[in-house]
């Protein structure tokens, strides 16, 4: 007989008790959080879509509840698959963090070496900022809804190896910003300040998503406190950590961007398990089928590519193409496989973060955040120059740059959050879909029904 | 001179002398001499297979003697486990069919035809879908989150089970042995007859033994078949102008501007297409062909079969294909040493085009052939006017219709698409049997059981799931290999009126398992439509390196005295790579005890003897395991590599259990069999208890716990569960009529079972909800109730003044559903309720048949012979999911029972309002009790109607026998189930989602036509 074979291990993974014992090995771990960050179900695919299916950009073409059809009549409820599988990914990744760091402090530290593994804790902490960030906009009712005092996450930061029963309640969702900016924080801390390669975090990557988690929670002192170390205080606004805005857009979206403008970017590639997973790809979901997608959700006309604001001149108009007759978001190039890059944070993003805290903070007509909308519109748009002149008050201008941001960051993941954040109506975008108003129960996602199931401590948004 | 039956000379006949020394054995003649002194009387002719004769020795009577095969002696001995033993011995639970029984069966695999043929086992054909892998339980449901269906040891030799191929074709390699290759099937279903194969018997053991050589001439047989299968109770669906009618009363009552229209043919009519011709074959022609040669002496036996059957299933390009030979060989060397073997080779080709939506898993692919054919538009054809293929950027097209009007076009993939398994099936072992003395035996047995498996898999660019990568092409070959090392000792001593009989024995078991695919996609032509051909993007798929190691040593002791007491003890110790660090060793044991009451002699003296022929009473206990199904490395954690944009990573991927252990079952068995009549009526009564403890469970983890996992819902396996099954059986044999033209035999047989979850883990956890298809919770595991129930919301019709579905939520409140409301739930006083879903489900009904059984009838009249065997389930329900898509008002096609939908003030109906776009209030979104339906069933299973060609006419063809028959199949069903079929399961053989029906194919109807000569 052959006793050793009853205690043989897989030769094709590896097994916990080897996973710390060389620093590539730890490299690769460190590698390997962000591969769950960027797994389709969350951020490399639906976290986006259902950001943008929510708003009031999109007509379902397929009626398919796989893809989102119940999100986009805004009745997903708990048991919907997008639901379930987001929040069960996100936590995935935060804790794939958390048993990371809990290795590090237990062994992976001392075979590293400090350096390095200040640099992966650093990365490993943005990374369950981000997730929480994320999940917090579609499960918990926004910040301004009694300044945080509303149900937001469950907050762990202990690691999660063995079968038990978890039980925990759900924080504020001001606790919940909390842990985001203590996250957030010690990266800056711990992470190199060197604009390295976009697909890895650095200082600069928590800086900047710093200025988005205070713009949603409202704090616009701490969005320009933020914002300055990266922006200068005058146009052409090219930072010193070396980010600036690309002079036409679609070269942002190209498919495989790392440039200047990146911040923060996750990579897709043709290697196999490299790419997002089927329907849960950006240019599936988007692109007609000639471009390789599936036509899934096509742009209304009513929506914001019928807006008066948006000339026909704009550059940015090219990143929709037609099919059919009908309008579609081309800012995903790349067909089967799906490898384009999901540009997570970017340059233009934060100098708009930047232009509206000014004007919300100095309840002004600022002159910087004109000059920052200037800087973003005008890349597409040459023949549009903001003045004072073209505000009638400061409200006028904080639209204006909202409308921008619209614009702009279309097809990012964005719309939805954009609107909760500030409270905002979600408008209709057929005649079966009525507008949600903030006070509705579906203005937020429901809770996955699996948490509430083997959670006893979790309640529901309603 | 010795002949048998038909004359033909037996060599190696022995001839003794009784209560004599002296003997001889025949000629290859069968031709013998013999000096006898005068005081010899009798002569005593004995040879293996046959009745012994004994002969009044005069002078006319041994010029010819003629030997009748032994059939009684064949069905009287049983397969134990590392040995057999006579069916009187036996004191554990047994059932036996013979191999005949399912000989020419149109089935793919002898288990499929075992339904109703033995008590407590139940046997449910899951889909129409050929080569499927039949639910197998015995005695009820064993496991729930392991396998619960049987071991299965074909001639000694643990055999793989399940689907093992890797396509859309299932492979069920059990079907690599030709049924007609089988001598007997004997089923253990107790401890006693079960603990030898201890960690793995919990499901029971099922032993199947193949034909081997009889001493006497080379006989040559034949047998074949031809049949036709055609579709059955195939669901009625709205034809075009129905559908128009609907889906524009829909999109009216929802607000929308936008209708349906019709499409115009080339003719100028108007397109009405029925899909469902366009899917099923309305006749599936499948035939089977056998040869075998078989024959030997006392010292060597031979048995060599070949066989070829192909058999079309009734969903189109789905058919399998089978060849095989079989050899068996046996030799005796010398007085002491036998040595023998066996050697099977099958190739099997399983295929199908895709997706057919039922195999697990399947069930809400969008290809799904089964769904497509319900719910494709009837206003659309597969071809456009011009000839071509009716398609719209992969989907289906609508003509001049804007709406949808479909998924794909199930046409294309019928024509295009392939998902084909071949398998190259080797089982061979060879022994070496050495009985130095007439009380010791010791053998040893090495067995391989290989499976060589090609996977080819081919999706188009114009229409289905890979048309947006411009086609997909996937090769994938997969190993199964195991190899098992036996080694055994048998002592045997008969003294006095004690007889004892003892078996040491040591056995090894390997697996490994290897796959590894390439996938390619975006064709470089349309030309192209193998993997091997022109693409541009290569990927590897469907990796998998494992093995897994069993280490076992068991004994064996039966003692009986006077043939009237029996006693009989097993254990087993087994040592499994597989489990965590902790537990990976386990004992397993079996006690039993047996009576023969009749041999007492106050029954002798009682007047009860005089009726009974027989009377038997026997108990058993044991414990017993089972691992069947637990992946290799479930109880490790593990990291998986996977690129990060090209660098190196490898992320946490697994959660395991060190403490993972077997699941252990303690059963308890009594029975009475009775004899009656000089055995013309027999029969057996036996109640069991099986306590089930450590179930293994998938325990799932809350979400926020961020265990990693494939699916929404995080598991690790943890033994944790209790569950019981226990009940009573029954069965009774009649031999009614027995003249010599005519003769009636009944067997009926009986099984009741209860089934309960007692604990799932610990007070924190009470049920765990069963998700179909990763989409669709259908089912629970729940503690006090059976295993997989169904799991619905609760509806109470339709509400006569407002056309709007009620449900009940987890309140107990009725809500009412208005999709085209904007405020959709509301309570009866018009106030805002929450929404309805799957948190509001309720465990509703049971899917464990509670009884279930089979009647059988074989009349003789002359040369005629008429079998009729009818099975039954009763006490159970089947989730009819199929039946929410066919009431879906998106652009779904509708079963016609939509046409009774309200449509004013107190209509009185189940069918809402229709309102396009709700896909809730028939159950599409969410599970309703209104989806599920009585799943009793009373089935005409086989008529078989034989006519054994007369002596007279076969003869002169030198033929030594020959009949025709004519049968059918599953030809008459007796239920109030709406659905094909209520024998049915989207979710294959997973204990925990039986009793749904989502999406799946219909069984058909076969009837088929054979001949069976012998030379």
């Amino acid at each position: 007989c052959q006793k050793d074979l009853l205690s043989a291990l897989p030769t094709t993974d590896i097994p916990d008790t080897k996973a710390f014992d060389t620093p590539d090995r730890i490299a690769s771990q460190a590698a390997g959080l962000y591969s769950v960050l960027k797994h389709g179900k969350f951020m490399g695919g639906k976290v986006l879509i259902a950001n943008e299916v929510r708003g009031e950009d999109y007509t379902n073409e397929r009626s398919n509840n796989v893809t989102l059809f119940a999100t986009w009549k805004m009745v997903a409820t708990g048991e919907s698959q997008e639901v379930k599988e987001i929040w069960s990914q996100g936590y995935k990744t935060i804790n794939s963090v958390n048993v990371f760091l809990a290795g590090m402090n237990a062994k992976g530290t001392s075979v590293a070496g400090k350096e390095a593994s200040d640099s992966y804790i650093g990365e490993a902490k943005f990374i369950r900022g981000l997730s929480y960030f994320q999940l917090l906009q579609l499960y918990a009712r926004p910040y301004i809804n009694g300044a945080g005092n509303q149900p937001g996450l469950i907050l762990y930061w202990e690691p999660h190896t063995v079968a038990g029963v978890y039980t925990r309640a759900r924080s504020t969702v001001a606790e919940s910003y909390s842990q985001i900016i203590r996250d957030l924080d010690s990266s800056e801390t711990l992470l190199p300040k060197e604009a390295a390669t976009a697909t890895r975090a650095n200082a600069f990557s928590a800086i900047a998503l710093k200025t988005r988690v205070y713009l949603y929670m409202g704090m616009w002192d701490k969005v320009i406190t933020e914002a300055n170390k990266l922006v200068p205080a005058t146009a052409p606004f090219e930072s010193d950590a070396g980010y600036q805005l690309e002079s036409n857009l679609r070269t942002v979206f190209s498919g495989k961007y790392t440039g200047e403008e990146a911040i923060f970017t996750l990579p897709n590639s043709e290697a196999t398990n490299d790419f997002p997973g089927t329907q849960t790809q950006m240019a599936y979901y988007f692109n007609p089928a000639p471009l390789g997608g599936n036509r899934e959700y096509n742009l209304r006309p009513e929506g914001i590519i019928g807006d008066a604001f948006w000339k026909a001149t704009d550059t940015r108009r090219k990143l929709i193409t037609t099919a059919s007759g009908k309008n579609y978001m081309n800012k995903y190039i790349s067909p089967d496989p799906y490898t384009d890059y999901i540009q997570v944070i970017r340059y233009a993003e934060i100098l708009l973060n930047l232009a509206e805290a000014r004007v919300r903070s100095t309840n002004a007509l600022d002159p910087q955040a004109i000059a920052l909308l200037n800087a973003v519109h005008g890349r597409s748009d040459a023949t549009t120059i903001f003045t004072a002149a073209s505000f009638d008050s400061p409200q006028d201008l904080i639209n204006t740059i909202l409308k921008e941001k619209h614009i702009e960051l279309l097809g990012e993941g964005f719309r939805a959050m954009e609107l909760t954040r500030l409270g905002l109506t979600i408008p209709t975008k057929s005649s079966i879909i009525p507008p949600t108003t903030p006070t509705t129960n579906n203005y937020v996602w429901p809770i996955s029904s699996d948490e509430l199931v083997y959670n006893k401590g979790c309640k529901d948004n309603y | 001179k010795v002949s048998d039956e038909s004359g033909s000379p037996l060599p190696g006949v022995t001839i003794s002398i009784p209560g004599g020394k002296s003997g001889t054995v025949t000629d290859a003649k069968g031709i013998f001499s013999l000096s006898v002194t005068t005081e010899t009387k009798t002569l005593r002719v004995s040879f293996v297979g046959y009745e012994e004769k004994v002969l009044q020795i005069t002078s006319d009577n041994l010029g010819s003697i003629k030997l009748i095969p032994d059939t009684k002696a064949i069905s009287e001995v049983v397969v134990v486990g590392y040995g057999t033993q006579r069916r009187t011995e036996v004191t554990g639970s047994i059932t036996s069919v013979k191999g005949a029984t399912v000989a020419t069966l149109p089935v793919q695999s002898f288990e499929a035809g075992l339904g109703g043929r033995a008590a407590g086992v139940q046997i449910t054909v899951p889909n129409g879908v050929v080569n499927n892998p039949p639910v197998f339980r015995i005695r009820g449901t064993n496991s729930l989150s392991l396998s619960a269906y049987p071991l299965i040891v074909i001639d000694g030799v643990p055999t793989f089970t399940g689907d093992v191929g890797s396509t859309s074709a299932p492979l069920n390699p059990l079907s690599s042995i030709n049924p007609e290759d089988i001598e007997s099937i004997d089923i253990g279903k107790d401890a006693a007859a079960t603990a030898i194969y201890g960690s793995r018997a919990a499901n029971g053991v099922v032993f199947v033994t193949t034909k081997k050589g009889r001493p006497g001439r080379p006989r040559i047989s034949y047998d074949g078949w031809v049949g036709i299968s055609s579709p059955n109770r195939l669901p009625k669906l709205l034809n075009a102008r129905q559908y128009l009618e609907m889906k524009n009363e829909g999109l009216k009552n929802a607000g929308n501007a936008n209708t349906y229209v019709p499409t115009l043919d080339a003719k100028g009519d108007t397109v009405d297409t029925k899909w469902m011709d366009v899917v099923y074959r309305k006749q599936a022609v499948s035939q089977s062909h056998n040869v075998n040669i078989s024959g030997g002496t006392e010292i060597s036996n031979y048995y060599l079969s070949a066989g070829y059957t192909k058999q079309q299933g009734i969903l189109r390009q789905n058919d399998f294909i089978r060849k095989n030979i079989m050899l068996n060989l046996n030799q005796r060397l010398g007085k002491a040493l036998s040595i023998g073997g066996k050697l099977s080779y099958s190739n099997e080709n399983s295929l199908i085009s895709g997706a057919s939506g039922s195999l697990e898993g399947e069930a809400f692919a969008s290809g799904g052939l089964a769904r497509l054919a319900f719910l494709t538009s009837p206003i659309v054809a597969p071809y456009n006017n011009d000839g071509s293929y009716n398609v719209d950027d992969g989907y289906i097209g609508g003509g001049d219709n804007v709406l949808q009007t479909g998924i794909y076009n199930p046409k294309v993939l019928l024509d295009l698409d392939r998902s084909n398994v071949e398998s190259n099936h080797i089982q061979a072992n060879v022994y070496a049997e050495l009985k130095p003395w007439e009380w010791l035996t010791l053998r040893t047995t090495y067995g391989g059981d290989y499976i060589f498996m090609n996977n080819d898999i081919f999706e188009n660019a114009i229409s289905g799931d890979n048309a947006a990568s411009n086609g997909m092409a996937n090769s994938i070959h997969s190993d199964y290999k195991r190899w098992i090392w036996t080694n055994t000792a048998q002592f045997d001593k008969t003294f006095n009126y004690h007889s004892i009989n003892v078996l040491i024995g040591g056995e090894q078991q390997r697996d490994q398992r290897e796959r590894y695919g390439l996938q390619r996609t975006n064709q470089a032509d349309s030309y192209f439509n193998n993997t091997e051909g022109g693409w541009i993007n290569d990927y590897s798929s469907d990796l998998l390196r494992r093995q897994n190691y069993l280490l076992s040593s068991f004994a064996r002791v039966n003692y009986n005295y006077r043939e009237k007491y029996y006693v009989s003890a097993n254990v087993r110790q087994d040592q499994f790579s597989a489990f965590g660090e902790n537990n990976k060793k386990g004992i397993f044991y079996g006690f039993s005890a047996g009576w023969e009451i009749t041999k007492e002699q106050f029954w002798a003296d009682s007047k009860l003897s005089e009726v009974f022929s027989g009377l038997k009473l026997r108990a058993s206990h044991g414990k017993v395991g089972n691992l069947a199904g637990l992946g290799d490395y479930d109880a490790l954690s593990l990291y998986r590599p996977v690129p990060y944009g090209g660098d190196p990573a490898i992320y946490y991927y697994q959660s395991g259990n060190p403490n993972l252990g077997w699941e252990v079952s303690k059963k308890t068995d009594v029975g009475l069999a009775f004899g009656l009549l000089n055995n013309r009526l027999t029969g057996e009564l036996g109640y069991y208890y099986n306590n089930i403890d450590g179930l293994i469970l998938q325990v799932p983890q809350a979400p926020s716990a961020g265990i990693p996992h494939t699916n929404t819902t995080s598991t690790i396996p943890v033994n944790v569960g209790k569950m019981y099954n226990k009940g009573w059986e029954f069965n009774v044999n009649f031999a009614a009529i027995n003249k010599k033209a005519f003769s009636w035999n009944t067997s009926f047989n009986i099984a009741f079972n209860k089934n309960q979850i007692t604990e799932l883990s610990g007070s924190e956890l009470t049920s765990i909800p069963f998700v179909t298809s990763s989409l669709e919770q259908t089912s629970v595991n729940k503690v006090g109730y059976p295993a997989g129930m169904i799991y619905v919301v609760l509806t109470k019709g339709v509400d006569p003044l407002t056309g709007r579905r009620i449900f009940v939520n987890a309140a107990g409140e009725d809500v009412y559903f208005d999709p085209a409301a904007q405020d959709k739930y509301k309570y009866a006083d018009g106030k805002i309720a929450s929404p309805v879903g799957t948190k509001d489900a309720v465990a509703y009904k049971n899917t464990n048949p509670k009884v279930l059984g089979g009647f059988e009838n074989t009349f003789r009249y002359k040369n005629f012979e008429l079998n009729v065997l009818l099975t039954y389930q009763t006490g159970f329900y089947v989730y009819y999911g199929s039946y929410a898509g066919m009431k879906d008002q998106r652009y779904w096609n509708n079963s016609i029972d939509v046409l009774k939908r309200w449509q004013k003030p107190n209509d009185i109906t189940d069918i809402p309002r229709v309102v396009n776009g709700d896909n809730i209030s028939n159950g599409s979104s969410f599970a309703i009790a209104a989806n599920v339906f009585k799943g009793d069933f009373l089935k005409l299973r086989s008529v078989g109607l034989t006519y054994v060609i007369p002596e007279t006419a076969v003869k002169p063809l030198h033929l030594t026998g020959a009949k025709v028959y004519v049968r059918g199949n599953n030809l008459a069903i007796v239920t109030k189930y709406p659905g094909p079929d209520p024998e049915v399961s989207s979710n294959g053989n997973n204990a925990s989602g039986q009793g749904v029906d989502r999406n799946t194919l219909g069984n058909g109807r076969t009837v088929t036509v054979g001949l069976n000569v012998n030379f």
